[in-house]
């Protein structure tokens, strides 16, 4: 069955059943690796995408009901020249990232927070990450990162918004 | 009866259509939403069925409406967005805290309201006891047209509707009670609560139960309403010990379950405490109305 979406601003045709998740035609069919395969249950937060302007664990989306969808993976985030987006190079100067394997999920779970909350307090990242499950870093570098990212997006310095 | 052969997406516009097809395609077909129950059948070792019918594209099913008598939201409605909406609705504070805090921020973006009420393997359903303790009714839209019913009922009579029944929207009555919503997890990401209470109850100006409605999630393979509880609490002030005392005594009615996350016995353990805590954010709401 032949299915059409729009995947980082680019319309494209996949072939794969309709109940087949989202997060594996994207990994398998377009190749977009970035996308992390990791539970398959929507509990580890490692396949998080957006679908039109909700983040969701992709491997919870079957591929037919994306169709004629917009869909973002984590490959949209930099610029297509190579500079990282402020959230990422964020990451990149607080020596957040370890393994990487959560990563993916972790940027757009917090790109979704960033655009519906530019500036939140610590409290609103540690809600907005509970579904994104990381083995190596315990939060605390990616936290401070998310925040420091939306203090330059906002120009709020950090005494003012702690 | 379940099959191997890769299962079907049907994506009505309307629900007309949503109910002939279910209804032609028999017990091998069910509605499908959100997905996330369904999309986790293989790591449940379920198969797939022959075929789904999706209410996503059908928009009378989108919709959270007011007609000040009730808020009536449709069964494609999310979890998130329901949390959105309700802001306004202190009434149904019960209803927003299950919506807002079940599972993760991304499942519960995906995850709907009609979803939550239909699977009969999720004992751990948020809406379902807060919903329940609000009093709602649903309609059911079915080949022999639309019915209404209790929630109650519904969920005694859910495995044996008519093949084709769509449960189309959940109607709550805007009532002025205060009400809450309390969960028990072992962790805070991502767990099944081991025990959900959720209370809503009308209070006169000093403060007195004139009416209470108790429902229970997870203890028991399906929510249920409490009704000797809130008996206990009716006529006097909301009182979190005297409930917990209370909730100790006639725990003893609850034939608990066993799972991956609790044991049977550790669900009746905490049921009481969850209780109390449920009724102590009562009585903050309570005060809180009455200053």
């Amino acid at each position: 069955m032949t299915t059409e979406l729009v995947v980082n601003g680019e319309a494209r045709r996949v072939h794969a059943d309709p109940m087949t998740p989202l997060a594996r035609v994207l990994r398998e069919e377009l190749h977009l690796r970035g996308t992390k395969a990791a539970c398959g249950e929507g509990f580890c937060g490692s396949c998080t995408v957006f679908v039109d302007d909700d983040a969701v664990a992709s491997c919870l989306v079957p591929l037919g009901m994306a169709e004629g969808r917009s869909v973002r993976t984590v490959e949209s985030l930099a610029d297509p020249a190579g500079a990282l987006s402020p959230l990422q190079q964020a990451m990149k100067d607080n020596d957040a990232v370890q393994c990487g394997m959560c990563f993916p999920g972790m940027l757009m779970s917090l790109t979704a927070l960033l655009e519906a909350n530019p500036a939140p307090e610590r409290r609103d990242v540690h809600e907005a990450l509970v579904g994104n499950i990381c083995r190596c870093t315990g939060y605390d570098r990616i936290v401070d990162a998310a925040l420091t990212a939306a203090r330059a997006a906002t120009g709020t310095k950090e005494e003012d918004a702690s | 009866m379940t099959v191997q052969t890769a299962p079907e997406l049907y994506q009505p516009t309307s629900l007309d259509d949503a109910v002939e097809r279910l209804a032609i395609a028999g017990p091998d077909a069910a509605p499908i939403a959100g997905a996330t129950w369904i999309m986790r059948s293989p790591s449940r070792g379920e198969s797939f069925l022959r075929e789904y019918v999706s209410l996503a594209r059908i928009e009378e099913l989108r919709r959270i409406e007011d007609d000040g008598a009730s808020l009536t939201i449709g069964a494609a409605v999310t979890h998130a967005r329901l949390a959105g909406a309700l802001a306004g609705y202190p009434a149904l504070e019960a209803l927003r805290q299950a919506a807002s805090a079940s599972a993760n921020p991304s499942v519960r973006r995906q995850a709907t309201v009609g979803g939550n009420l239909c699977t009969r393997d999720f004992a751990a359903a948020d809406l379902v006891p807060a919903l329940l303790s609000l009093s709602a009714r649903v309609i059911l839209a079915g080949p022999a047209g639309t019915t209404t019913a209790p929630l109650s009922r519904f969920l005694a009579t859910r495995d044996t509707q008519p093949q084709g029944t769509v449960l189309a929207h959940v109607s709550v009555p805007l009532a002025p009670v205060v009400s809450a919503h309390a969960r028990l997890t072992l962790r805070r990401a991502g767990d099944y609560p081991v025990a959900i209470v959720s209370v809503s109850a009308a209070l006169d100006e000093a403060g007195v139960v004139g009416s209470a409605t108790v429902a229970v999630g997870s203890v028991e393979p399906v929510a249920r309403l409490w009704p000797e509880l809130a008996s206990a609490m009716t006529g006097r002030p909301l009182d979190a010990d005297a409930a917990v005392r209370t909730a100790r005594e006639l725990a003893g009615a609850f034939t608990p379950r066993t799972s991956v996350e609790a044991d049977d016995w550790y669900r009746l353990q905490v049921l009481p405490t969850v209780v109390g805590r449920a009724v102590r954010a009562l009585e903050r709401r309570g005060r809180a109305g009455r200053a």
